[in-house]
């Protein structure tokens, strides 16, 4: 049988965004999948050392419109590092709160784009009400629904008030209670489970060996999480547990996440009864002394790491961010080739990429078909690799 | 065991180890690293450009400590051995740095473009300072 290339995108098959996978395809089986970033580059860290590190705040949280308090948490610690200070106590918790807020919305959000991939929009509709909670109580708190603006060099530019708090912690009882539903759902639901379970397979070994990140590692049974590792902001204080999964596939993934956004409520709840008292914000010197650093934060996809070097002007003399999407890529591309022991099939493509959590705006993506032999090309819309998925989900 | 040939060493915070060598020592160090002390997680690879040279910095992470390995490379003539052999999560790394400023790395199976539009000139380096991001020109005068 004659091989086929397939090209995903660059309109990405699971989210709409830009991406390029080439697939190479034998019959129905995936033999090689080759990954083309970039169509979303804008250049970030080029325009990051012509700003100040004020400026470059505001830069920051527009890496990522999903995870933005992730990279601007990254960025302040960062500059923090530069100045050796530590910042006030009740800055760091509500780092953490907002930070695990922005956790759960990630991984609601999530669950309900899976829903969306496997043709089951009712999970999606379900689950985005559900989050609107949460979204509301992030706005409550920082006074924006998307890009928040809390984290500042030094600390943070709100305090949150006895009022907020109350407000939390009514929405944190709904949030768990809902969450509870969705666990019962994806452990009973027949048409999620034999979409999920056995698909994406990512063996322990080879997500170390790729160095795989976030819920997608843990899902592959290690348990290696940056709060726990390499803590940052209050995290050191905090009682939680890693989650970790050892079914390696997709419905491993869902149960990591998931876990994880209880875990991520029992924080905030943790933070809320021990807000320490005092400032939330140190006022630092203009200029940062010379020097380097490196920060790391877990994202809600995973290990986000950062890099300054500053020359002790008001500027960054370079920045680097890596998201951790593209410290994943490596390991979807594993998770969609066939193997001695099990076949990846095209219709599994959009599961498979969604079940990462991909940001290519954070990272910086299409699918195209081609016939080595015969020189033939064409390319598939997200709909109809959609439908020629549900397709393959009924038989 | 690499002693004489660790040229700088500094600990600026806890969990944190930047460890300086040169080029020709690079791929032994990062393969002791991985073999011998099995730190086998790369974050990422930081290129940077200091003048003459381009400094290359992969960030490590295992034993608890994360470990930024340190090497310049003449920008005359950029190349660095490719530790992908060692390190298969490199590989988008090192594409990125060899994209953005220009650096060979020696026995990595495919450099092509990972970031870069396909029609960006070729010998042209973003990321090092002789380059200025100039402003688009607007297509419609006036």
């Amino acid at each position: 049988m004659s091989k086929f290339e397939v090209p995903v995108g660059p309109q990405h098959p699971a989210l709409k965004e830009p991406e390029n996978f080439t697939f190479v395809v034998d019959g129905e089986h995936i033999v090689e999948v080759r990954p083309r970033i970039g169509y979303n580059h804008r250049g970030i860290e080029k325009a990051a050392e012509s700003r100040t590190y004020i400026q470059n705040l505001y830069l920051m949280e527009r890496i990522c419109g999903i995870c933005s308090v992730a990279h601007t948490t990254c960025y302040a610690q960062n500059v923090e590092y530069l100045y050796e200070k530590e910042i006030p106590p009740r800055a760091e918790y509500i780092r953490v709160i907002i930070n695990e807020l922005n956790r759960i919305h990630s991984h609601l959000l999530w669950l309900g784009v899976a829903g969306h991939e496997i043709g089951f929009d009712t999970l999606f509709m379900y689950v985005w009400r559900d989050r609107e909670h949460v979204m509301d109580i992030i706005e409550a708190m920082t006074g924006n629904r998307v890009n928040y603006a809390i984290n500042t060099i030094g600390g943070v530019r709100r305090d949150v008030t006895s009022e907020t708090i109350a407000k939390a912690r009514k929405v944190l009882d709904i949030l768990e209670e809902r969450t509870k539903y969705y666990k019962r759902v994806a452990a009973a639901e027949l048409s999620l489970i034999s979409r999920t379970k056995g698909i994406g397979i990512l063996k322990p070994n080879d997500a170390v060996r790729l160095c795989a990140v976030g819920p997608t590692l843990r899902a592959s049974a290690i348990k290696s999480d940056v709060r726990k590792d390499d803590p940052y902001s209050a995290y050191e204080e905090i009682p939680f547990n890693a989650v970790s999964y050892d079914l390696c596939d997709v419905f491993s993934r869902i149960l990591v996440r998931v876990d994880e956004t209880f875990e991520a409520i029992n924080i905030i709840r943790y933070c809320l009864d021990h807000l320490p008292s005092g400032p939330v914000r140190l006022k630092l010197p203009r200029n940062p002394p010379a020097g380097e650093s490196v920060s790391k934060v877990e994202a809600p996809r995973g290990e986000d790491i950062h890099y300054v070097r500053s020359d002790g002007t008001e500027k960054p003399a370079r920045y680097k961010v890596r998201a951790p999407t593209l410290g994943n890529i490596p390991a979807v591309c594993d998770m969609l080739t066939s193997k001695a022991d099990h076949t990846v099939n095209i219709g599994d493509i959009p599961i498979v990429l969604a079940s990462i959590d991909p940001c290519f705006s954070c990272t910086d993506r299409a699918i195209k078909f081609v016939d080595p032999w015969k020189e033939k090309k064409w390319i598939w819309s997200h709909e109809q690799l959609d439908r020629y998925a549900r397709r393959k989900g009924k038989q | 065991m690499f002693g004489d040939k660790v040229l700088d060493l500094k600990a600026p915070r806890k969990r944190r180890l930047f460890v300086t060598v040169s080029p020709s020592d690079y791929k032994e160090l990062m393969k002791y690293l991985a073999e011998s002390l099995r730190i086998t997680h790369i974050s990422t690879i930081t290129g940077a450009d200091v003048g003459a040279k381009i400094e290359v910095m992969p960030h490590l992470f295992g034993l608890g400590v994360e470990l930024t390995v340190k090497t310049m490379v003449p920008k005359d003539k950029p190349e660095l051995d490719s530790v992908t052999d060692i390190y298969p999560g490199a590989v988008l790394y090192e594409r990125e740095v060899h994209d953005l400023l220009g650096v060979v790395f020696k026995g990595h199976p495919d450099l092509s473009r990972l970031v870069l539009p396909e029609e960006w000139p070729e010998g042209v380096y973003p990321l090092r300072k002789d380059y200025k991001a100039q402003q688009p020109e607007p297509i419609r005068k006036g």
